[in-house]
């Protein structure tokens, strides 16, 4: 008995492909915007996945508590004379000053991240020199000296040269010799960055003396991230602590947040698909109402014309998921999802290009069929409800 | 937190399941009312017809919530990722106290939708449709759960507030303990595992006897078998069987085991444990409608078919959750 069963699910999918084939611009239309549909919502899943991963990959190498003062609502300069006051906290490792900036160039348009620390003061700072393709980290007594990332020393065409100048806040020009280049590998990290000592990063910005932008706190077991995080923001009322873990929430949050707005709006093209499947669905010709009622003549159930149509949907959206699924992996690595880049990165659109990896697992394959097959799936039953049960003599004797 | 893509989903799964079930329901209603097997008028005729359409949506309905069952574990599985102490999906669902019932209404719902789709197989296998009111009450008491079940996922995913950095003080003051919780303690590993192992031989008996010879008793012994082994099952995979799966002691937890890290395992478990006991259980289920007119073969056919299944299945399943633990026993576990 089940293999009979079996034998007629087969007969009835072959039927359901000829009549798909035989009514192919009905089908192929539906197929396409089927298709564009899922591209859009399986290329919003995968930037947000790809983001996501990459802001987590980014994060590894933070440090572990970081402090900004605030005022006004506002982060601004933080002393150096915190620190001190750090001092009787147990667990933490060391306490690096950082300032950390970004450098709009408006000759090229675009924006670097600028760093500058004691790299001989950070817990890893003597293994950093392996990170460089070439040269070496600034010391603290080098003026002027800096190591780029790669798109930084495109964008400033330093092929023959090593030497470039900023300007101050006041338009005065500060110059910098280049003394090391970050290698390939860490792009992710390192693309855009420009690193230098304490003193020259302050000169840049014009920072007064004894202050810095954020102070780094590297923890020595991660489980005590929270406790020495509220011992230090006791210590220090005026200070935003900022731990790893929290801004990682706050990434996936934001990026689920963004993704899930754009669903919203993507959720009024999925209504006007599934209207225009239910409309499709629903409007019978003759030709399919005379071919309906010669099936019912030659023997065949409501349940059987069910089942067609039931194949029929499967098959479309098995080929929408695929073609539209396909073709978002194309679009988030070949184009680096240029349609929706903006949305989901926020207003910068002076970012060095990035390379998009967007890692799709079963689950979220099966998110995307909840969106867009199930909808499909229930559009279609009714109608397909309401063809099976022509009566044959109306339709034949018509 | 509806703003997020896996809320909306579940949300749009829920709402599209209670439009099915409204549309079947609206049916059911007019079956109970005006079903005349006798007549020939065009009302019956009509009936007949929506019979084929109530009958379609529910089964869509059980295919639709078996994926949201899935979905709404995989969804509880990203929560975690931004609620303070939640390590897995276990801290999502205890987040707050609608996570547990949604999922259990949830599970509940798959079993209950199987049943029906059991009676409506039988029925039309009836010229007669014998059992088309006991069918459409049942149908109507379906409703109410499908309700319950979009209520209470909706209250749960509203009732979930993401841990994010506020513009003051990225320090959160309540105790995030970040250990694990498990979600149950305190079962004695030992008397678990007999209790786990005596079941099995105790269903293996009783479903080989019930092969050999037909007692009615027995089938009903069996299905109250089943249900026991389906809660039993989950206790002593949450317990015992998931560490060994993790390889790790202290690590208990029904969910990560959904997860590609562990080959997807959980999906074999729990995809041998939930049809077994629908089979199981629906074998006695049958046999409450062997006295209606013209089943009584089908029933007999369905309730042998059910009881090899089940059995089948059940074998499936404890080589499956005897996998890690010999493993574990033999080579002395990972690596």
């Amino acid at each position: 008995m089940a293999q009979t069963n079996f034998e007629k699910q087969i007969n009835i999918l072959d039927y359901a492909l000829s009549s798909l084939w035989r009514h192919r611009m009905k089908s192929l239309s539906i197929l396409l915007v089927f298709a564009a549909v899922i591209f859009l919502l399986a290329s919003f899943q995968m930037v947000t996945q790809a983001l996501s991963d990459k802001a987590k990959q980014v994060l590894a190498y933070t440090p572990e508590i970081t402090l900004q003062k605030m005022s006004a609502g506002r982060q601004e300069a933080i002393p150096l004379a915190y620190k001190d006051k750090l001092a009787g906290i147990f667990g933490i490792r060391r306490v690096v000053p950082r300032i950390w900036g970004y450098y709009f160039d408006e000759v090229l348009l675009a924006n670097y991240t600028v760093m500058g620390m004691d790299v001989e003061e950070m817990p890893e700072g003597s293994r950093l020199d392996t990170a460089l393709a070439s040269g070496k980290m600034p010391t603290p007594d080098e003026q002027g000296r800096v190591v780029i990332g790669h798109s930084v020393k495109k964008a400033l065409d330093l092929e023959g040269r090593t030497t470039f100048s900023f300007f101050r806040p006041d338009l005065s020009l500060k110059t910098f010799t280049v003394s090391g280049e970050f290698s390939r590998s860490t792009d992710i990290l390192t693309n855009d960055l420009i690193v230098m000592n304490l003193p020259d990063a302050r000169d840049l910005y014009s920072i007064p003396a004894g202050k810095v932008t954020d102070l780094c706190v590297y923890v020595a077991n991660p489980k005590e991230i929270d406790t020495i995080a509220r011992k230090i923001s006791e210590a220090l009322p005026g200070v935003r602590v900022l731990t790893r873990p929290q801004i990682q929430k706050t990434y996936q949050v934001v990026f689920g947040w963004r993704s899930g707005f754009g669903s919203i709006c993507l959720l009024s093209a999925l209504a006007a698909f599934v209207i225009l499947a239910w409309d499709k669905a629903s409007g019978l010709s003759p030709e399919e109402r005379r071919e309906i009622a010669i099936l019912k003549v030659l023997g065949w159930e409501t349940s059987d014309i069910l089942a067609v149509r039931f194949w029929e949907s499967v098959i479309v959206s098995g080929l929408a998921c695929m073609v539209g699924m396909t073709a978002a992996h194309i679009h988030v690595v070949y184009f680096a999802a240029s349609l929706f880049r903006p949305v989901l990165m926020g207003w910068s659109v002076l970012r060095p290009d990035l390379h998009l990896l967007p890692r799709m697992e079963a689950g979220d394959i099966l998110l995307i069929l909840a969106f867009t097959v199930i909808p499909y799936l229930a559009a279609t039953v009714i109608p397909a409800w309401r063809s099976a049960t022509v009566p044959a003599d109306s339709a034949l004797g018509g | 937190m509806f703003l997020n893509p896996w809320s909306l989903a579940l949300t749009l799964c829920s709402l599209v399941i209670l439009v099915l079930g409204a549309v079947a329901g609206k049916t059911a209603v007019r079956v109970l009312r005006f079903w005349e097997p006798g007549s020939d008028s065009n009302r019956q005729i009509k009936l007949e017809n929506e019979i084929w359409l109530s009958s379609t949506l529910v089964a869509y309905g059980l295919g639709f919530q078996i994926i949201t069952l899935i979905l709404f574990v995989l969804a509880a599985d990203q929560f975690c990722q931004v609620i303070v102490g939640a390590m897995c999906a276990t801290g999502a669902l205890l987040a707050n106290s609608y996570g547990m019932p949604a999922l259990l209404v949830k599970l509940f719902g798959v079993f209950f939708y199987g049943f029906w789709i059991l009676i409506h197989q039988l029925d039309i296998r009836s010229e007669h449709y014998p059992l088309v009111r006991i069918k459409y009450l049942a149908l109507l008491l379906l409703l109410p759960l499908l309700v319950l079940d979009a209520t209470l996922q909706t209250l749960y995913i509203a009732g979930i507030k993401p841990d994010i950095i506020t513009s003051c003080c990225a320090v959160v003051f309540s105790d995030s303990t970040g250990g694990s919780t498990n979600l149950m303690t305190g079962y004695s590993q030992q008397g678990l595992l007999i209790a786990f192992i005596g079941s099995i031989v105790g269903l293996m008996a009783m479903g080989l006897v019930l092969l050999r010879r037909w007692q009615a008793w027995l089938v009903g012994l069996y299905a109250a078998g089943w249900l026991w082994f389906f809660g039993l099952s989950l206790v002593v995979i949450t317990t015992v069987i998931s560490s060994y799966v993790y390889a790790m002691p202290y690590h208990k937890c029904p969910f990560c085991i959904l997860k590609p890290e562990y080959h997807y395992f959980g999906f074999a478990l729990y995809g041998t444990l939930i049809p077994a006991t629908f089979f199981g259980a629906s074998a006695a289920l049958a046999g409450l409608m062997r006295g209606k007119v013209g089943l009584g073969e089908m029933v007999d056919r369905y309730q042998r078919l059910a009881v090899k299944l089940s059995l089948i299945l059940l074998v499936i399943f404890s080589g499956l959750s005897f996998y890690h633990y010999l493993k574990y026993l033999i080579s002395g576990g990972e690596g």
